[in-house]
């Protein structure tokens, strides 16, 4: 075998300089005998000329040939770099040329550079508790600082991812800010118990001073941007929990736009559940008429006077005819709380003939009614190309895309990482991708390809695209 | 000097295209001790004159060390192991800095180089005006220069450091130095992705570094390999390292040079402790002699490759002559900073490890280099200090 491809290579070498020291004519006929004769070599040696087309190789063209492989392989390659060295030499000092100062250089595709599967890059940071006031029997407010002591910046009606730890596994909630956007005003969430919610009952019954919590973002778009210069009424609906983006919305408001108002229709099971109740009332006084706070109980005390019920349709149309609430045309509308209660006001709402680009809603799932996207189940590739640059990434069984994505490097953008912002939305090239339901991606932005990082998780070989903002 | 007089009176063109060649013998005629010229004047005709980093291919050296076994196992340098314990915890996964950080070289709000790093008024004096944003790309590629630069010296160490875990006698050496040889393979990976992802632009290698990489590397003694990676190059590295990481504004960078730097630190120190005993006990003065010339002339080939000609060959080869850029660099604020801070590191190592006699001293006088004579030298000073003292100033 060896003995076989010298012999064939001082051919090529013997071939090459005779092509070189004869003239130009004679190419063709030293060609043929090149090729002629390493038909014979072959044949001598034993390698017949394969019978198949697509497996025969095209011989290496004559002119691309080196001559100094006649010569032994030490030598060859001492004359090679003396050759270099002499046009180096020549190059600077006849031509007056400097070699390229910088290196051009073939660069792998970047899609086939794939990252190794690796651990998932820590994403959140410590929020300090600094302050734990209990708002109802099952209601806790946790104010925060951020770890330095600095407040959080956020927008009214924003929220923070959570993690908290039970029994050894991390679980991921959301809660919003219930605080007023405002200086010097403290931070905090309000965390209400859900029957049989892991992460809710261990941060009312365990939370304290001191403690730390890891948080993302704040995140979300469901928020205003106050100006003092604005007049303008928003109405708003809550039911519950659903109360605290609103409550932070609504308080934002009135202190910063001094001529616009708020109406806020509140659902809660009894008197004692509601939660803000104090701070609601004290906010009626100091606004008069700029406030106007319409309590329904489902479970009401015998003095209540007020409407009884949960937050239908039926309720609702009359409560809005009882307040005298007439669209404008340019109202904005603010849904928060249980699914019934938001599917109610958007049938109350259409039915007043209100587009939906005037109503903002926020929806919170918890995180075990989602249907569980696993994905594929083993380890697949992902490419992520972001500004005409590709990256390959391994995402291992169960992780996302977006852990994968971080983990190798990439700079992914991302804010909750629990499907509710679409900060982290990517636009699917090729491939399928399974999400958890429900996330806040609405159904044009499904229709036009876009999945959302956080919660995606490929169910083969998959190509996104981040686009920038 | 004579051959200066005779460029300044040749055409622009002819000095342009001849002066390479007269700073190369300048430089290595700048020994008087032939021994030094023997071993240095092939790499320097390999690097100054064929500008072999420079063709296009890749270069094959031949190595003359001696492996040295040893099959007692002796724990012989205790010194050395406890820095073999130091490195084994702390090592790094280059994987984890933080490389979602977006990179822009020319953004004036995160410079890589602080904007007066260069004095531009002196090149506007020589007839030379460049817009704001050709100053901040100037910068950017200056910048991108010596990254590129530390990545080619990163290469040379990695080889090198392979060299000399085999080339040395203490057994503890070897163990510390295979994870040099670790360490080195991850600075290549840092600086090369950093250079190919964040800066988009790789420099050739500057013939002078060549030249070191050259000679050591081809050296078959064990101690001057030691003395041209861990103290010369290791050291200066350490040096520039630490400028950098002062100097600049870039996030990403500054995490990188952060974790490379407490590397650095250790491998100065396991040259020092090695080279110690040897060179003062054990070689003859003719030897400690030439092992002193042989370091002031890789000092000037350092202080030279500092020039940064392959930026001047991208930017200003027909506007400028060599001379005058030389001068624009070495007196630009920036570049004379990484000079002084480089040398403050290396000059107390090799007063430490006895290369720094009274005969040698008018030498580094001549060149400026003694006024560093009295700091700290590694062995004194752990990669934590380093960061520290480079955070406090």
């Amino acid at each position: 075998m060896e003995e076989h491809r010298r012999r064939a290579g001082r051919l090529d070498a013997a071939a090459a300089l005779a092509a070189r020291a004869l003239p130009k004519a004679f190419t063709p006929w030293i060609e043929q005998a090149r090729l002629d004769a390493r038909m014979l070599i072959d044949r001598t040696s034993g390698r017949a000329p394969s019978p198949l087309v697509s497996e025969a190789s095209a011989p290496q063209p004559l002119a691309e040939l080196d001559p100094l492989g006649l010569l032994p392989r030490g030598l060859a390659e001492r004359l090679r770099a003396a050759g270099r060295d002499l046009s180096m030499l020549g190059s600077r000092l006849v031509l007056g040329k400097t070699p390229p100062p910088l290196i051009e250089r073939p660069r792998p595709a970047a899609g086939d550079v794939v990252s190794l599967p690796r651990k998932t890059p820590n994403m959140v940071r410590p929020l300090r508790v600094v302050n734990v006031v209990r708002e109802t029997d099952d209601a806790v407010s946790i104010y925060l600082t951020e770890e330095d002591g600095s407040p959080l910046e956020f927008q009214p009606g924003q929220f923070l991812s959570i993690d908290v730890e039970v029994d050894g596994q991390r679980l991921r909630r959301a809660y919003s800010l219930a605080s007023p956007s405002l200086p010097d005003v403290p931070r905090h969430i309000t965390v209400k118990r859900i029957q049989d919610g892991r992460a809710s009952n261990l941060l009312n019954d365990t939370i304290a001073e001191g403690a730390e919590l890891k948080v993302l973002g704040p995140s979300g778009s469901f928020t205003v941007e106050p100006r003092a210069v604005n007049q303008r009424h928003l109405v708003m609906i809550a039911g519950g929990s659903g109360i605290t983006p609103i409550m932070s919305i609504l308080e934002t408001v009135l202190r910063v736009e001094r001529d616009s108002r708020v109406t806020l229709i509140y659902g809660n099971r009894g008197w004692d559940d509601v939660i803000f109740r104090d701070r609601l009332s004290a906010l009626c006084e100091e606004f008069g008429d700029r406030l106007t706070v319409d309590h329904v109980l489902e479970d009401p005390p015998e003095w209540w006077t007020g409407e009884r019920g949960l937050l239908t349709v039926e309720i609702l149309e009359s409560r809005l005819r009882a307040l005298q609430i007439e669209d404008d045309g340019l109202q904005r509308y603010f849904i928060c709380g249980p699914t019934p209660m938001m599917e109610a006001a958007h049938v109350v709402l259409a039915g007043r003939g209100i587009a939906a680009s005037r109503i903002a809603e926020e929806r919170f799932t918890s995180p075990e009614a989602r249907s569980g996207a696993r994905g594929s189940g083993k380890t697949e590739r992902v490419v992520v190309s972001r500004a005409g640059r590709e990256h390959g990434v391994q995402v291992a069984a169960g992780q996302t895309i977006l852990e994968a994505g971080l983990a190798a490097g990439l700079d992914m953008p991302f804010s909750c990482a629990m499907g509710g912002c679409g900060a982290c939305r990517v636009r699917l090239e090729d491939g399928q991708v399974e999400m958890e339901e429900p996330n806040c991606l609405s159904q044009a932005e499904r229709e036009q390809g876009y999945v959302l990082a956080c919660v995606g998780r490929p169910l083969g070989a998959v190509r996104v695209e981040v686009e920038e903002s | 000097m004579l051959s200066d007089k005779v460029l300044d009176n040749l055409p622009h063109e002819i000095r342009r295209r001849l002066e390479p060649y007269v700073e190369a013998v300048q430089l290595m005629t700048a020994t008087n001790n032939p021994k030094v010229l023997r071993s240095m004047a092939m790499p320097g005709v390999r690097g100054l004159i064929l500008q072999r980093g420079k063709q296009g291919v890749p270069t094959t050296m031949p190595s003359h060390h001696r492996v040295y076994f040893d099959w007692t196992y002796p724990n012989d340098q205790p010194e050395m192991r406890n820095l073999y314990q130091r490195a084994k915890e702390g090592q790094w996964n280059g994987d984890d800095l933080p490389w979602h950080i977006d990179v822009d070289p020319e953004n004036p709000e995160k410079p890589i180089l602080p904007p007066k790093f260069m004095d531009y008024e002196s090149l506007r004096n020589a007839g030379i005006r460049l817009t704001d944003l050709e100053e901040r790309r100037l910068n950017a590629s200056v910048a991108s220069w010596m990254l590129s630069q530390f990545l080619h010296g990163e290469q040379g160490a990695l080889f090198a450091a392979a060299q000399v875990t085999e080339a040395v006698q203490f057994f503890d050496g070897k163990l510390y130095g295979s994870t040099q040889v670790v360490d080195e393979g991850r600075h290549v990976e840092v600086f090369h992705r950093y250079l190919d992802t964040k800066m988009n632009k790789l420099y050739q290698i500057n013939d002078n570094l060549f030249v070191i990489i050259d000679a050591l590397i081809q050296d078959s003694r064990w101690d001057v390999k030691f003395l041209g990676m861990q103290i010369m190059v290791e050291g200066l590295a350490l040096g520039a390292f630490g400028t950098m990481y002062q100097m600049t504004n870039e996030p990403m960078l500054k995490a990188l040079l952060k974790m490379v730097i407490q590397d650095e630190a250790r491998h100065v120190h396991y040259g020092v402790i090695a080279l110690r005993d040897h060179i003062r006990n054990e070689l003859s003065d003719a030897e400690r002699h030439e092992r002193e010339d042989w370091a002031f002339e890789v000092a000037l080939l350092m202080r030279n490759r500092f020039l940064s000609f392959e930026v001047y060959e991208e930017w200003f080869e027909h506007k400028l002559t060599r001379k005058e850029w030389a001068k624009f660099v070495t007196e630009s604020p920036g570049f004379a900073l990484f000079r002084q801070v480089m040398f403050k590191r290396l000059v107390p190592n090799l007063r430490e490890i006895g290369l720094m006699s009274d005969r040698i001293k008018p030498h580094y006088h001549r060149a400026g280099l003694m006024e560093y004579y009295d700091g700290a030298s590694a062995n004194q000073l752990s990669g934590d200090q380093l960061i520290a003292d480079l955070d406090a100033a």
